[in-house]
């Protein structure tokens, strides 16, 4: 018989192929795979392909090992100073050993997450029982001690997973939630509440000062100003006044007709508006009434200015 | 380029059998259904031939695959990332890969924004609840198990929630093939950034959130590089409130701000008035001071100009001047005054007593006794 080289070809291809699938297994990047002999864990398998004896000399258990993210429940823990403090904390684990792994748990990853939850668990008594409350709440932030805790937590739940070989690793540890329990948050309102009414009565007394020194400020400051003009003002006057008696030496050339003078000029000035003049007749130059020859003269007046 | 002979099948016909179907029929019966049995059997095979070089083309061709705008890709070779790939992912575009069992095409969401949202530190309600504004009433506590909260630095209780949005920017494999669901990491990373951030904050946070934006920001970087998410934050919203118990006396804390910004205001409003209002009054003030100098010099300057104008006069008769200029300023003096009264003498030189009747407008008039008003002459 005749054989086309591309049949055998073909065929050789197919043979290698089963022979592949029967003798090879690969394990994809986020995986890592447990071999076992005879139901015997002999060796663990990193990501790439690798060769194996067929089923049922030896079997092949893959894992994932990429980062499981685990939490607990909310948990009530005493502080070192006795306090009810409830916390709740996830961490992040992969499978680090796949051997140990597959002794402890098997194919079950579920039995793998209660065991690291329990050593969760055991590190918030060891770990949160060591702190004050301080230490997760106060006001000076040199008191908290979160990221402390955070570290203490995590090298426990550390040391606690290798000690019981479960062929994990906790990579990072971190605090969820924390809360204080039920009765607790009515005491910490009543407390808030009875801030907030410091803090009301505290900015109105704040606002009613303030104000106040701006407006006696401010009358200060324009008394000052006022103040401040009439000594100004004095002083221009007092200027004038100066400037005028200069000129008033003037007068001493001749004081009886300066004085005169000055009379006739008050006397045209308080008779300017309507006045009532109440006269003699011995006043000039009423005097002539009674006859030519009345001599000197002089007024008596009583003058009324009239108001409407 | 499919071959006339095909070996395997026509076992019963011999070398022969080419030419043969051209020839006149001396062939039995027996050997014409042979005959058509290995034409079928051969045009079978071609067809099966075909239908297997297309299965290969296929198999070859679903190596294909395209990368999107927003994503980046990886190849895994028997499960492992092919090495050029993990140096430089394949970006958007058209890209091969041998079929399934030996190459693996693992594609990464890079330049997508992704949100989660933060699970703790909000009372219990949900979207809908919220949005027919009937969320459950607010007890005098909060349970633990359904009420979230945030514990401030000053041991006072908030509510907080936020939104984040990121992207994964470390286009290795981290993101996907280290995390079995990153986005949990991402989100405990924001709980734990917003617990943190309220550790390190007082009760203020509740009416400006930057501070805290800020706290809760700079510790989820801290913890995405501590952690390698590969992510990087594009957007953290934060909101906080007080507890729902307390939301009147924070509101009233509000109210006596208002109050008293406005109590400062008027407060400002006075003064101003009151300093602008004194500065004019001063500035009148001076005015007139100054109006008054100038007057007065003036004036004496007027009557001094006037002394020495009829200074010479004067002095070449004083009692003449003096009659005079009194007769003169009497003639300007009598068309002011409205009313005369001309009191005669009593014969015996005796004074007179007038009684002067004032204010004649009001209804009752009132008569006052006058001081006697009387000059005597000498």
């Amino acid at each position: 018989m005749k054989r086309n080289p591309i049949t055998i070809l073909v065929g050789v291809l197919l043979l290698v192929v089963f022979v592949l699938l029967l003798f090879v297994f690969q394990v994809r990047q986020n995986e890592v795979a447990v071999v076992t002999t005879f139901g015997e864990a002999t060796r663990s398998a990193p990501p790439g392909p690798h060769w194996r004896w067929p089923w049922p000399i030896q079997k092949v258990h893959q894992f994932d090992q990429r980062l499981y993210n685990l939490e607990t429940k909310f948990e009530q823990v005493q502080t070192a100073d006795g306090y009810n403090l409830l916390i709740m904390a996830y961490v992040g684990w992969h499978i680090s050993e796949p051997q140990l792994f597959f002794r402890s748990f098997g194919d079950s990853v579920g039995k793998a997450e209660e065991a690291v939850e329990g050593v969760l668990r055991n590190a918030y008594s060891g770990g949160v029982g060591q702190h004050p409350f301080s230490h997760f709440v106060a006001a000076d932030e040199k008191e908290l001690k979160l990221l402390e805790i955070e570290r203490e937590m995590l090298a426990k739940v550390q040391a606690d997973v290798r000690a019981n070989n479960y062929g994990v690793e906790i990579a990072f540890l971190g605090i969820k939630k924390l809360g204080l329990p039920e009765s607790a948050t009515e005491a910490v309102f009543e407390l808030m509440r009875s801030d907030r009414q410091v803090q009301v009565s505290k900015i109105q007394f704040e606002g009613e000062r303030q104000a106040s020194d701006l407006r006696s400020a401010a009358d200060l400051a324009s008394a000052k100003v006022l103040a401040d003009a009439d000594g100004q003002a004095t002083r221009i006057r007092a200027q004038g006044e100066s400037e005028a008696a200069k000129t008033f030496a003037v007068f001493k050339q001749e004081p009886e007709l300066a004085n005169f003078l000055l009379s006739l000029g008050a006397l045209e000035a308080f008779m300017k508006e309507k006045t009532v003049l109440v006269l003699d007749t011995q006043t000039a130059p009423l005097n002539l009434l009674k006859g030519p020859n009345a001599g000197t003269t002089n007024a008596a007046a009583l003058p009324r200015p009239k108001q409407p | 380029m499919s071959d006339p002979r095909d070996p395997s099948s026509p076992a019963l016909t011999p070398p022969t059998s080419a030419p043969a179907p051209v020839s006149p029929h001396p062939e039995t019966p027996d050997d014409s259904s042979s005959q058509a049995l290995s034409e079928a059997l051969r045009s079978s095979f071609v067809i099966i031939k075909l239908i297997m070089i297309a299965l290969v083309v296929v198999f070859l061709g679903s190596g294909f695959f395209t990368v999107g705008p927003q994503e980046k890709a990886i190849r895994l070779r028997f499960g492992k990332p092919v090495p050029e790939d993990e140096a430089a992912p394949l970006g958007p575009g058209l890209h091969w890969a041998f079929p399934y069992p030996i190459d693996e095409v693992v594609k990464i969401p890079v330049g997508e924004v992704q949100a989660v949202s933060s699970t703790i530190g909000w009372y219990y309600t949900t979207a809908a609840m919220e949005a027919a504004r009937n969320e459950p009433p607010s007890g005098p506590t909060l349970n633990p198990a359904t009420d979230g909260y945030l514990l401030t630095g000053d041991g006072n209780i908030v509510h907080a929630r936020g939104t984040l949005r990121y992207r994964i920017t470390e286009p290795g494999l981290r993101y996907t093939l280290d995390f079995a669901a990153a986005s949990n990491f991402v989100r405990n990373a924001f709980n734990n950034a917003l617990l943190y951030a309220a550790a390190h904050s007082n009760v203020e946070i509740t009416r400006d959130t930057t501070a805290f934006r800020e706290k809760a920001t700079a510790r989820l970087n801290q913890l995405i590089g501590a952690q390698n998410l590969g992510i990087t934050v594009d957007q953290l919203a934060v909101q906080v409130i007080p507890p729902r118990q307390l939301t009147a006396d924070f509101v009233r804390v509000l109210e006596a701000e208002v109050k008293s910004s406005t109590t400062l205001n008027e407060a400002k409003k006075y003064a101003n008035e009151t300093l602008s209002k004194a500065q004019a009054e001063a500035k009148a003030r001076v005015n007139t001071a100054e109006a008054e100098r100038k007057a007065l010099v003036e004036q004496v300057a007027s009557e001094a100009k006037r002394f020495s104008d009829l200074l010479p006069e004067y002095r070449k008769n004083p009692a003449l001047f003096r009659d005079l200029h009194y007769a003169e300023a009497l003639q300007r003096i009598y068309p002011n005054v409205s009313e005369k009264v001309i009191v005669q003498e009593r014969g015996n030189g005796q004074p007179r007593e007038l009684r002067l009747l004032l204010s004649r407008e009001p209804p009752k008039p009132k008569a006052i006794d006058i001081p006697k008003a009387h000059e005597d002459k000498h």
